[in-house]
Formats: C-alpha cells, structure tokens, sequence
C-alpha cells in the first residue's frame, strides 16, 4: 500500500509557469514536460471513476491533448497540475455518464476500487471486499468521487473543496449522502 | 468555512475494517503515453499553424499589394506584399521548368526596401538558397519583386536583404524557425481553388 497522493498545492510551481509560458509562446516541445512530470499523479483517480487501468490511460491522454488545445485559458500558469485536474476531472465524469446511458448499468468504476489483489487467503476479507464493492455500486458517481478522494487519495474536504469547485455546503451534502447510502447497504447486508 | 463533522460511520469499526480494503497502491500508467500525447500534440500545432496560414491567405482582403509606409525611412525601410496570379501557368514565354509544373500556381513576391541593394528570396521551396531567387528592383521605385511557381500546400520562406539581413514578410503569419528567426508562411491553394 502506497502513500496517498501528493496534495493539491495553491502556491504553484514555476517550473510549470515557465513550461506553459514557452509552450504558449511557440515553443510545443516544452509541453512534454508537463506530461512527463503530471502522467501518473492522477491515474489512481481516473482508475477508480472509470473502473480500468486501459480507460483512464484514454482519459489522461485525451485530458494533456485537452489541456494543450486550451492552455491559453489556463489562467495561472504555476497552478498547470490544478487546472488539468478539472479538465481529467470533467473527462472521467462525462466518461461515466455517457457509459452509463449506453449500457444502462452503473457498475463500472468500482472493481479497482476494492482491491481484488487483497484476496487473501482469508474468506471474511474477501467477503469485506465483496460487500464494500456492492456498496460502492450503488452511490451516484459525485458520491463516489468524494468518497474516493478522501479515502483512497487521501485528501481533506478542504483540499477537495478547492481542488473540485464544489462548496463545502454542496462537499458535506454529498459526503452525508454516500455515507447514510452505505450505513443502509451494509445494514441490509448484515 | 464550514467544517465537515466526522460522520459517525468513520468511527465505526466495521466500516473502518471494510475501508481498508481500499486498493490504494499506485497506478502507473504506460511508458508510451508520453509519446502518443507529444505526436498528438505535434500534430495539433502544424495543423493550427497551417489554418492560422490558410485564414490569412483566405480572408477577403485586397491582396494585389500591401504596402506598409511605417517602414520607410527605418532603415531597410521595408513592406512586402504576395500577389497570387490565380491563372494557370502558360507554357508560351516561360522557362521549361516552370510550365513542367502544370500543378502550380503562380506568386507574386514583393518587398519595399528603397534603400536595399539587393533582395532575394529563400524559402522551402527553394531548398533556402538565398542566391536562387533575386528580386529585381522596378524602375524608379524601391519595390523588388519575383514571380514563382509554388505547388499546393504550405510553404516558409523570408526575405534576404543586402546578402545578409533576413526579413520575414511583415504582411504575412509567421511561425518561429527554432533558430531564434521568424519564418513567413504561405498557404498555396491546390487545383480548383481560387484565392
């Protein structure tokens, strides 16, 4: 088991200021460092929304390829890795509810989650994996992003707060949510 | 701000146990990605480059002659102008080699450098040989001017000035060479387009 992921920083960084700067500037080739510094940072995160290592490689591509179309928006050049979030972010989310409509079910996105590779040889924590994946199942997506940030990344509600958009009365609403959800499923599973 | 109280379910036992559960080793994603992403990026950046070209070339605009009156007196006191000749090339009075090329279209070069003793034009049609293709001074003015025959597509080329001043086309996009110069650009139309 790893350590979570780093924080989202608000100071931000002038090696990426200077990247975006030089890539805005003509100067295309600069951009590969951005990728090389940013690829892995959020493929957890990308991995448990879309359920597959092979989907969220798609969606990173797609999000540096985004990002490079429209980085003449990024408003504050040393804050690079924040705004390609958002753009990841809104990848994976649309990702999930145009899968959702094609196939009609909404149980993508939480195999990785729970880690099949943690089948010990001891049945109760298999079953504890199988219950929590049930549970996960059944939270909406906004749901489950919280709760995978803050239980997989690691990160404070304020972190996320920042880091997401959302208000902190909107963040406590959904965190209630997905946790009144999964105290009803389990109960149900007891 | 408001601060989001633990839930009572993060206290719980149960719940805590099925937590770690959680798969939160790191992903990494494949060696290839940067690659695939930097040849996409690539792309990108010659295809907006050509479309900056081609709107240049493409607005309605009077194209029979620019001419940029700030530059006089500033030295090389220079303005340029492209006039593309839409006919096809005829085979008449033309070197052999230009009507070969039936595919081409022809364009006008020009630039005003009343003060320049010679201007000539290299570009990548012309493998950039500066000695290729002079200008030749009009009478009595100090316009220089050729004519050639460019397949369709998108060219780069600029202005040599007195054999060792390079002038990028002020009236034209440019794009940087990667040497520290600008580099003009030209979008010529294939068969059937008019400018």
């Amino acid at each position: 088991m790893s350590e979570h992921t780093e924080r989202p920083g608000r100071g931000g960084n002038a090696a990426d200021a200077e990247a975006v700067r030089a890539v805005l500037g003509g100067d295309v080739e600069r951009y590969a460092e951005l990728v090389h510094r940013y690829r892995d940072r959020y493929a957890r995160y990308a991995t448990q929304l879309l359920g597959s290592v092979d989907a969220a490689e798609d969606a990173v591509q797609d999000a540096f390829i985004r990002a490079f179309d429209q980085l003449s928006q990024c408003r504050e050049p040393g804050q690079f890795v924040n705004w390609f979030f958002l753009i990841l972010r809104n990848r994976c989310l649309a990702d999930r509810r145009r899968g959702k409509k094609r196939s009609g079910l909404d149980d993508v996105g939480v195999a990785l989650m729970t880690a099949p590779g943690m089948a010990s040889d001891r049945v109760e924590q298999r079953e504890d994996v199988y219950v929590l994946q049930r549970a996960l199942m059944e939270l909406t997506e906004e749901q489950r992003e919280v709760f995978a940030l803050r239980h997989v990344e690691g990160w404070s509600y304020e972190e996320i707060a920042a880091q997401t958009g959302a208000s902190m009365a909107a963040l406590k609403m959904r965190m209630h949510r997905a946790y009144e959800g999964l105290r009803q499923i389990l109960r149900k599973g007891e | 701000m408001t601060k989001i109280e633990e839930h009572p379910l993060e206290k719980d036992e149960a719940f805590v146990r099925l937590l770690s559960t959680l798969d939160r080793s790191e992903v990494r994603l494949s060696d290839d990605l940067d690659r695939r992403v930097m040849a996409e990026v690539r792309r990108r950046a010659a295809a907006r480059e050509a479309r900056r070209g081609w709107r240049w070339w493409v607005a309605p605009r009077d194209v029979r002659l620019v001419i940029r009156p700030w530059m006089v007196g500033a030295g090389l006191a220079a303005a340029a102008g492209i006039v593309a000749i839409v006919a096809r090339p005829q085979s008449g009075n033309l070197p052999a080699s230009v009507a070969q090329r039936a595919e081409s279209v022809f364009v006008r070069f020009e630039l005003y450098a009343p003060d320049a003793r010679s201007v000539s034009l290299a570009g990548s049609f012309n493998r950039w040989n500066a000695g290729a293709t002079p200008l030749v001074r009009r009478d009595g003015s100090g316009l220089w001017t050729v004519t050639v025959p460019l397949p369709p597509g998108t060219a780069q080329y600029g202005f040599m000035v007195d054999g060792q001043r390079w002038v990028p086309d002020p009236a034209a996009p440019s794009v940087d060479d990667g040497f520290g110069r600008r580099n003009s650009v030209i979008a010529v139309p294939g068969e059937g387009r008019t400018l």
